[in-house]
């Protein structure tokens, strides 16, 4: 064939297969796609095998010896040879009318979920290809049956139906919660979502599919997505993993945020999820639960950086290269005596600024601001913005360091408030 | 002792924090519309319409919990199950009977704002307006949320049914009789008249209502029980609340031999009978279901419009990213009020049929409900127990028998 052929999954749904001999085999129902495929095919995904009712059952055949011609308008689907698709195929391909018709997908460039009208394929000489799904009223329409009338009745006012395509290779199906067997799909165009992206979609989906695409995540990506989840959503997506999982991912969070999380957690269902991670970070995170829940320490992070004022800039510089610490934790540094109180502050910019030879108690700002644990919440903001601060430490009642206050904290704390308000 | 204290009270609050979606869905439910079909049924039919508030309640709990079953095991809106399961033929019947249903229902609430104002001497041509952008401005501008907790203080006033109908003194053994041995001639009019009824305490669009709210409460199966509870006293306070309407026009309308059309009328009628406090605390009963209806009832609309259609929603979206669903939104809203403001609208027509195309959809929504909450691939081990689909298939094989015989009548009696 030298022609190619574009045609909508919804126009050969129902549709009979002819033989050779023009006699009909059956009814089309479903199209199976090799999920594997892309890497070859820009993006899109090879058909490799259909789904056929005759005579009241249900049989899946090969791609390979189907071919789809458009005659005069009409798409017809004619097959050379009937050869049944193994099982490894028929438990390991991709449904389109299972698994994405009708149902919610990523639209990776639009960061957002969306339902898939149709699904737009090319017959090509090297096979049938999945290119776009059609998200659009025209695709409603032409499902309803009524999109030539509406066309026509558009045109005599000179105007179209917009139409809204999305190519394959920027959409990742996610929603098999209608299908029995659970593909091994890695998700792998997810991952280059950011993670508070991936949280709004992982929100908005239902309890199977949030579960199964958060689980698909590497363990970095998935405590940085559980972090900007809602707590609803952060309850229900822990209590779906394993105890081992979980605890994994709670690991590389920062303890101010695990401790968030479980205390909306049952109790001992936290205490399962503590036992299980990391000594040290389950210890940090039982000492943040113990505080009040509307006081400055309950919010704080632990991750604190602090020197002594005798080091060097060029040591502190060493030590922040051997550390890698989160930028938070960079921007802000703290400087102890020998005993860990608090006597100053001093930030990045400090050490920007300054020479190598440089001791820390040459630029570091003493007498800080600060605050105590046990100090209620609503006194933060006022610090932060009096001050002009983007993180306020933290002391206990001798006045050791234990942790601070980000802007971020603050904001979020506030920001629910008012939802609470509302 | 004081253990068992703390526990009881900690899952007292539990229970609050749970409580909503059945006892706000049960609110909404008499909402102007309601209490006109209610009002009206008592008028003409006295007591003898009674006994149907029976088998409403019980398909209302047996609806509504199937509704949260599959909220919290899914995590997804009804419109979306529909739209994932059915296909788009099925979904774009019931979304286009759902929206023409849903536009006549919130003509029904603004009749209800005009009405009730009325009888407080404020012409219809200022209330109405008034109030139709005050919905909107607080919805659109967010304050929703804070709008639907007072409504639901408010609509303690519902209660109100309770002191208006003793007022009027009723008589309670007649009222015992017309339960068990009802006198009713079956015509066009009275099969309208129950279906309407039907149709109005178990309103489709409040099964989508109902399955989101669970979902946006984020409840878990733990929750269940707790759930369970809240549906039963919002449908108790439903059917009690209806209960009172008829009865308080019954006992007084109807002995007067007194014809109403609307809920309005039946506020006025009642002044001269039971007092002008009765009639007031009617009026202002229907004022207050009007407006909380006239706010959830077209937004729920959009909502699952397009929900079902794929079309971003949701009122914490910018216009532009959800131009589809503000514009629905605004286009229910204004449609429904500007036709209360066309002089001499036939109002209680529309009334009466949004009533009954909502009866008639009913069965075709609780046959896709039915289906999806047996579907073993969505709930897994919490699919219906044989009691549920009992009680569900009658109610959909009863409501379809009596819409059949509703449109066959008029060639039969010929």
């Amino acid at each position: 064939m030298t022609t190619f052929t574009t045609f909508f999954l919804s126009r050969i749904i129902g549709r009979k297969v002819f033989d050779t001999h023009g006699k009909v085999v059956g009814i089309v129902k479903d199209l199976l796609v090799d999920p594997d495929s892309s890497n070859q095919s820009l993006g899109r995904l090879l058909v490799n095998g259909i789904k056929i009712k005759c005579k009241n059952q249900i049989v899946f055949y090969s791609f390979q010896y189907f071919h789809i011609e458009k005659i005069k308008g009409k798409i017809k689907v004619f097959c050379n040879q009937l050869v049944e698709l193994s099982i490894d195929q028929v438990t390991s391909n991709l449904y389109l009318v299972d698994a994405v018709l009708d149902k919610q997908i990523v639209d990776l460039n639009g960061r957002k979920l969306v339902r898939v009208n149709d699904i737009r394929l090319v017959s090509l000489a090297n096979g049938t290809f999945t290119v776009a799904v059609d998200i659009g009223v025209e695709g409603l329409l032409r499902r309803i049956g009524i999109v030539k009338p509406f066309k026509f009745i558009l045109s005599l006012f000179g105007s179209k139906i917009p139409a809204k395509f999305i190519l394959w290779e920027d959409i990742e199906a996610i929603d098999f919660s209608n299908l029995n067997i659970k593909l091994s799909k890695s998700y792998s165009k997810l991952q280059t979502l950011h993670p508070s992206d991936l949280a709004d979609i992982i929100e908005d989906l239902g309890r199977k599919a949030s579960a199964e695409v958060f689980s698909a995540l590497d363990e970095e990506k998935a405590a940085d997505v559980l972090e900007e989840l809602e707590t609803d959503a952060q309850v229900h997506i822990l209590e779906s993993l394993t105890i081992e999982k979980a605890a994994d991912v709670l690991d590389k969070m920062p303890a101010d945020e695990v401790a968030d999380i479980l205390d909306a957690l049952e109790d001992d269902k936290a205490e399962l999820l503590l036992n299980e991670m990391e000594k040290d970070t389950s210890q940090e995170v039982r000492e943040l639960l113990d505080y009040p829940d509307n006081s400055v320490g309950s919010i704080m992070s632990t991750e604190v950086l602090s020197f002594n004022e005798n080091k060097t800039i060029e040591e502190v510089l060493n030590e922040l290269r051997e550390k890698k610490p989160d930028t938070e934790t960079l921007y802000n540094l703290f400087v102890t005596d020998e005993n860990d109180l608090l006597i100053a502050t001093f930030s990045l910019r400090d050490i920007v600024i300054s020479s190598p030879e440089a001791r820390i108690s040459q630029i570091m700002k003493p007498s800080p601001i600060y605050l105590h644990d046990y100090q209620k919440i609503d006194e933060i903001a006022e610090n932060i913005s009096k001050y002009n601060m983007l993180a306020i430490p933290v002391v206990d009642s001798n006045e050791v360091l234990q942790g601070m206050v980000v802007i971020d904290d603050v904001i979020e704390d506030l920001i629910n408030r008012r939802r609470m308000n509302k | 002792m004081f253990r068992n204290r703390k526990a009881f009270f900690r899952r007292f609050v539990l229970f609050l924090a749970i409580l909503g979606p059945g006892i706000i869905t049960g609110s909404v439910d008499n909402d102007a519309g309601g209490i006109t079909t209610y009002s009206v049924a008592g008028a003409i039919y006295g007591y003898n319409l009674l006994w149907t508030l029976i088998p409403s309640f019980i398909v209302l709990v047996v609806i509504q919990e199937m509704n949260a079953r599959m909220g919290i095991v899914t995590g997804k809106g009804l419109a979306d199950l529909i739209r994932e399961n059915a296909g788009v033929k099925v979904t774009f019947f019931i979304f286009i009977g759902l929206l023409v249903a849903d536009i006549g229902n919130t003509t029904t609430e603004f009749a209800g704002v005009a009405g009730s104002m009325e009888v407080f001497g404020v012409s219809k041509y200022i209330s109405v307006p008034i109030v139709g952008f005050l919905v909107w401005f607080l919805v659109v501008k967010g304050t929703y949320k804070i709008a639907e907790r007072i409504f639901l203080l408010f609509s303690v006033s519902l209660l109100m049914y309770v002191v208006s109908a003793l007022m009027g003194k009723p008589h309670w053994s007649e009222i015992g009789h017309s339960i068990v041995h009802p006198e009713l001639k079956i015509n066009t009019q009275s099969l309208a008249m129950i279906i309407g009824i039907i149709g109005t305490t178990i309103a489709p669009w409040m099964q989508f209502y109902m399955q989101s709210s669970v979902i946006e409460k984020g409840l878990k199966m733990k929750h269940y029980k707790y759930l369970l509870i809240d549906i039963f006293v919002g449908c108790v306070a439903t059917v009690v609340v209806a209960f009172f309407i008829i009865v308080a026009c019954a006992s007084t309308l109807h002995e007067s031999g007194i014809l109403i059309k609307e809920a309005k009328d039946a506020a006025l009628a009642l002044k001269p009978l039971a007092g002008a406090l009765a009639s007031q605390v009617f009026a202002f009963g229907l004022f207050i279901a009007s407006i909380f209806s006239a706010t959830i009832l077209p937004l729920a609309t959009a909502f699952y419009v397009c929900e079902a259609f794929g079309f971003e929603a949701g009122i914490d979206k910018k216009w532009d990213e959800a131009k589809e669903f503000y514009v629905l939104y605004t286009g229910i809203l204004v449609l429904a009020a500007a036709i209360i403001l066309i002089p001499n609208a036939p109002l209680i027509l529309i009334s009466l049929w949004s009533q009954v195309i909502n009866g008639m959809l009913l069965p075709v929504v609780l046959v896709c409900m039915i289906l999806l909450v047996n579907n073993k691939k969505i709930m897994g081990k919490y699919i219906n127990k044989p009691i549920n689909n009992i009680i569900g298939w009658s109610a959909v094989v009863i409501l379809i028998g009596l819409s059949m015989i509703l449109l066959l009548l008029p060639w039969l009696s010929k």
